[in-house]
């Protein structure tokens, strides 16, 4: 063993290279090799068998004795993993759960949100709880000092918020420009011109990007609480999360280019401005609005005789379609900027293009010509197109309220082309693409383009460019309306099962769109089920979903069992109604869910809850239809009650029902009588009778 | 029950585009090349109205083959289809369905549905006309005088149709057929700057469902088979810029304020929510607030990193100034820093005291 070791030690070249008339040493040595190989990483032994592998072949063809010199084995390099890797390997274990909810609400079973407003009410206090914790610790930092994590952490200790350097100096000016603290920065480079301080310009340059980024403003405070977007995709369904949104960046978006702001003035003071003085001062421009100027700025670059950069043609293409009316004149004026580019050496990068694409969405008919030639160039120019490309494209082709005439081969094309790819995010506009997709494949009732853009989704990260839930729930909201048209009911109960509610809160309409495929492919049974769901997800309060179901339930007859459940579900019903919330009533009875659902108790022969129900017709003051009444008389009839025929009788008859004379005659003829009671409907017939 | 026949329709209509889209490819995608892509743009109507040719500005003569194999691939219009489509029928819709309906006259029918609006601005595009009727059909032939009575010498015109019309009587049905392809290719093709109606002129132009004018005009399809598969994706490009040149990279400056605000975009629209425990674990990495799973044997080693081995081995200056120059105390801590030496110094010791110890038995 200590020879084996030893030999182990010895370089392997030396090993191999000795010579066969030492066999004990030999022995030795291959036991050492073994050693060595079993020992060696994973990959030399990947090698390893490779090269035995293709020994074997080779001596295979060649038909001759395996005398060959052993292989050179090759150390591999260093694998470097990244300090996430292991966790990498184990995430991509985990499959999703089709019964849990989202991963953040794990941890407090009893914040699992069930409906879709509870979802958006726990997701937003669990950021706002993060932020307003950031924010207490930002604003009283003096209370944040210790230190306890070990190695420290730097993210979790208060950030320096206030400006550490007080002397007027370029470095104060680095940090105030670092902070975002435009008016300091702006007043300490007026302080540092008078004092005649110079102020390099690469400074100078940083200094105007912050203004131009800014617009002049001081950007909000970036721990203030603030929310995403959370329009509601139909407003009837989140009336009260309206005000619940934040101002948002509403203001930066008022916020127009100033003539003459400190921007532009310090541009001027500039004795020679750069590429990057023009870049800044042309990209603020464009962001605040001011696209003609920018257009001037540009023009004046050229007469400096220096070169814009890719920024700087990104922004005016951007730009391009707000200063021309026509659509040719927009797109002569892209093809013109290209054209520059090209001649100034500036190589295009992916936002060009996309920019471009956008700006052919503006362009009317133009852009169907255009749209794929400059996909090509891309590809040309090796730059993969990022799914804002082809969302672009496809809302060239596909105008929204535009009716659909035959291109549903362009999204065809378009999914021949991503199908399978992963892609990461790469533009703001990537995340719009599922979402217009699915619409394409709702308008063009495309069912089988929605499915493979539904596996595009599964494919690699992609999931993450679907967009945060605001997108997510109008995406789906758009496949299960698709799902609901088109396909059958047990495929699309299967994808019902799968992503409600883990992933999607199915809006009222999509509910009721769920309703009718139910009823499109007479499966009316489910309605029970699907009720269970509604209440679920908290769409009992909708007085129209809860009326459809309840004419479903009415119209036709089923089996016993059916009608059984039914008329549990219809009771259900009932408490609804009854109940309200917090002392609220919700719904209101009105003449149709009454009789609807006293037809469903009486299908299931429930007549004493039916009987029950009647007597609601006058509480809440409405009036009861001819054919329930006719209806409720014959289950009477099939259970002999005379009594309740009579009563029934002076229902009809406290309605001043028009139809109380037949019903009279009815229950006159129909039912054995007792004399009282025949006189009680004779009475009653004189009476409507002289009402009339 | 009516949304659902929608549903059946739509269902039975989606297939049926689809199974011909696969099949009939080419000559749309063909279409799309001469056309710059919009194939759509080109209406596949016939300009049989003098009024509906002052409208189009911009009429665009179509080369023969573009026409006739977009033709010659137009699905048959379900009946259903067509039902719907009635739905939203106007004026010029109704000569577009003309024309569908006449297309299925070739073999089958004999009929013509007289237009709203039979005036006819060329004489070639009556002869279609003539064509599809077949037999000398009264309502044809006052379509033709109506026709004739649009051009400028009347009486002539009519005769030449009318003769035309005859002479067309005598032409076997499959001729005629092969013929249709010629005709066609001579039309103008309307192309209307702005989108169309709701009706799509691919139902509208429908195709026998005999099949025997389809094999007839096979020649055609099978030449421009080769472009066949040809995707919009590999188009012409615009050919602005020189592939593989390179931009002379400017002095960069590290990441400005606009990179990051685009980052944050990115980030702000993407879901970067994570799906599970272990994607949590790998954001708070990232954050650097959770220590880093080990991954090799130096994990956790970062600030051990910065000392070199010789701080660790030669540790001669921790001994200058606390300590006595010279004498036991500094021999020994000598020894204590040079942990080999105090080895041997206790071999030696204990050699020396060998005898003392054999004494002793030990």
């Amino acid at each position: 063993m200590d020879q084996s070791q030893l030999a182990m030690v010895v370089p392997r070249r030396y090993l191999l290279s000795e010579p066969p008339s030492a066999p004990v040493m030999a022995s030795s040595c291959s036991q050492a090799l073994r050693h060595h190989v079993c020992k060696s990483s994973r990959i030399l032994r990947i090698h390893l068998q490779k090269s035995y592998r293709s020994f074997a072949l080779n001596s295979a063809a060649d038909q001759q004795p395996a005398v060959s010199s052993p292989e050179e084995i090759v150390i591999p390099k260093k694998k470097t993993w990244s300090k996430e890797a292991v966790l990498q390997a184990l995430a991509s274990a985990v499959k999703r759960d089709p019964t849990a909810s989202d991963s953040r609400f794990q941890d407090d079973p009893y914040l699992t949100p069930k409906t879709s407003s509870e979802f958006k009410l726990f997701s937003l206090s669990q950021e706002s709880g993060r932020n307003a914790a950031k924010y207490f610790i930002n604003t009283y930092p003096k209370y944040f000092q210790k230190d306890y994590a070990q190695p420290h952490i730097p993210c979790l200790m208060p950030e320096t918020l206030e400006a550490q350097i007080e002397e007027a100096s370029e470095a104060a000016l680095i940090e105030r420009i670092r902070m975002r603290k435009v008016k300091a920065a702006v007043d300490l480079y007026d302080q540092l011109l008078q004092a005649g301080t110079s102020v390099s310009l690469d400074v100078t340059n940083q200094l105007l990007d912050l203004i131009c980024f800014c617009g002049d403003h001081d950007p909000a405070q970036e721990n203030v609480p603030e929310q995403r977007n959370e329009e509601t995709e139909d407003v009837q369904d989140e009336p009260q999360a309206k005000k619940g949104r934040a101002p948002k960046a509403s203001g930066l978006l008022k916020a127009t280019w100033k003539e003459n702001n400190n921007a532009e003035r310090i541009f001027a003071l500039l004795s020679e401005p750069n590429t990057h003085s023009y870049s800044a001062l042309i990209r603020g421009m464009v962001k605040y609005g001011a696209y003609s100027k920018a257009f001037s700025t540009y023009t004046d670059l050229l007469n400096n005789r220096l070169k814009a950069d890719v920024q700087t043609f990104n922004a005016l293409i951007i730009a391009a379609p707000e200063v021309k009316e026509k659509y040719n004149e927009k797109w002569e004026l892209i093809v013109d900027l290209l054209k520059q580019m090209a001649e100034q050496k500036v190589k295009p990068n992916l936002l060009t293009l996309n920019a471009v694409l956008k700006a052919l969405r503006r362009c009317g008919t133009l852009g169907k010509s255009q749209a794929f030639p400059v996909i090509s160039e891309m590809k040309a120019l090796s730059i993969d197109p990022s799914l804002a490309s082809y969302n672009h494209l496809l809302t060239i082709f596909y105008k929204t309220g535009a009716t659909i005439q035959g291109q549903t081969d362009i999204l065809q094309e378009v999914m021949n082309e991503v199908s399978g790819k992963s892609f990461t995010a790469q533009d703001p506009d990537d995340a719009q693409f599922f979402i217009t997709a699915m619409r394409i494949c709702l308008d063009t009732k495309d069912m089988e383009q929605a499915y493979r853009v539904h596996e595009l989704l599964g494919v690699g990260e992609n999931w993450r460019l679907l967009g945060n839930d605001f997108q997510q729930n109008i995406y789906y909201a758009r496949f299960f309306s698709l799902l609901c048209m088109m396909e059958n009911i047990d495929v699309m109960l299967k994808w019902y099962r799968d992503l409600v509610p883990s992933v999607y809160y199915p809006s009222s309409n999509i509910m009721r769109d769920l309703l009718q495929a139910l009823d499109t492919d007479n499966r009316l049974d489910l309605i029970p089920q699907i009720w269970k769901d509604i209440k679920q997800l908290g769409h009992a309060n909708r007085q129209n979903l809860v009326e459809e179901l309840l004419i479903l339930m009415a119209r036709e007859k089923h089996n016993q069992e059916v009608q059984e459940s039914f008329a549990e579900c219809a009771l259900d019903i009932k408490k609804i109604y009854d109940t309200g919330d917090r002392g609220k009533v919700l719904l209101s009875w009105t003449a149709g869910s009454l009789s609807d659902l006293i037809s469903v108790l009486l299908a299931a022969h429930r007549r004493q809850d039916a009987w029950e129900m009647l007597k609601l017709f006058k509480t809440h003051n409405r009036v009861p239809s001819e054919e329930l009444l006719n209806r409720f008389l014959t289950c009477v009839k099939e259970a002999g009650e005379v009594n309740q025929a009579v009563e029934l009788v002076q229902i009809s008859a406290g309605f001043c029902l028009p139809e109380t004379p037949k019903l009279i005659q009815r229950v006159q003829q129909e039912f054995e009588l007792t004399e009282q009671q025949r006189n009680m409907l004779s009475d009653l017939e004189i009476q409507t009778f002289n009402s009339d | 029950m009516y949304r659902r026949l929608l549903i059946n329709i739509n269902q039975v209509r989606n297939r049926f585009i689809h199974t011909h889209n696969t099949r009939l490819t080419l000559p749309s995608t063909k279409c799309k090349e001469r056309e710059s892509f919009a194939p759509n743009e080109v209406n596949a109507e016939v300009n049989t109205d003098g009024q509906k040719n002052t409208e189009m500005n911009e009429g665009t003569d179509i080369s023969n083959a573009t026409l006739t194999s977009q033709l010659e691939t137009e699905p048959v219009v379900k009946p259903e289809d067509s039902k719907q489509l009635e739905k939203t029928k106007s004026g010029k819709e109704s000569l577009l369905e003309l024309l569908g309906a006449m297309k299925v006259e070739v073999t089958t029918v004999r009929k013509i549905r007289p237009s709203k609006t039979p005036r006819m601005s060329e004489s070639e595009s009556s002869n279609i006309f003539l064509y599809f009727s077949g037999t000398l059909n009264p309502a044809l032939v006052a379509a033709v005088s109506a026709a004739a009575s649009t051009l400028p010498n009347r009486h002539q015109a009519e005769s030449e149709l009318l003769k035309q019309l005859r002479k067309h009587e005598a032409i076997p049905d499959t001729q005629r057929r092969a013929d249709l392809g010629h005709i066609i290719a001579d039309m103008k093709v309307g192309k209307r700057p702005n989108g169309r109606s709701n009706v799509r002129p691919t139902s509208q132009i429908s195709f026998d469902d005999d099949g025997k004018g389809y094999t007839q005009d096979k020649g055609i399809t099978s030449e421009l088979g080769v472009r066949r598969r040809k995707s919009p994706f590999t188009s012409k490009r615009l050919n602005l810029f020189a592939a593989g040149a390179e931009q002379d990279t400017l002095s960069d400056l590290g990441p400005t304020l606009w990179d990051i605000d685009l980052a944050n975009q990115i980030v702000q629209g993407t879901n970067q929510m994570p799906r599970n425990g272990f994607e949590e674990m790998i954001q708070w990495t990232k954050e650097d607030k959770l220590w880093q799973y080990p991954i090799n044997n130096e994990a956790g080693l970062e600030e051990e990193a910065s000392v070199p081995f010789h701080e660790h081995v030669f540790l001669e200056k921790h001994l200058d100034e606390s300590f006595p120059q010279q004498g036991p105390v500094r021999h020994f801590m000598e020894l204590v820093i040079t942990g080999l030496e105090h080895i041997y110094w206790f071999r030696d010791y204990f050699r020396q005291k060998e005898d003392v110890l054999k004494e002793a038995e030990a």
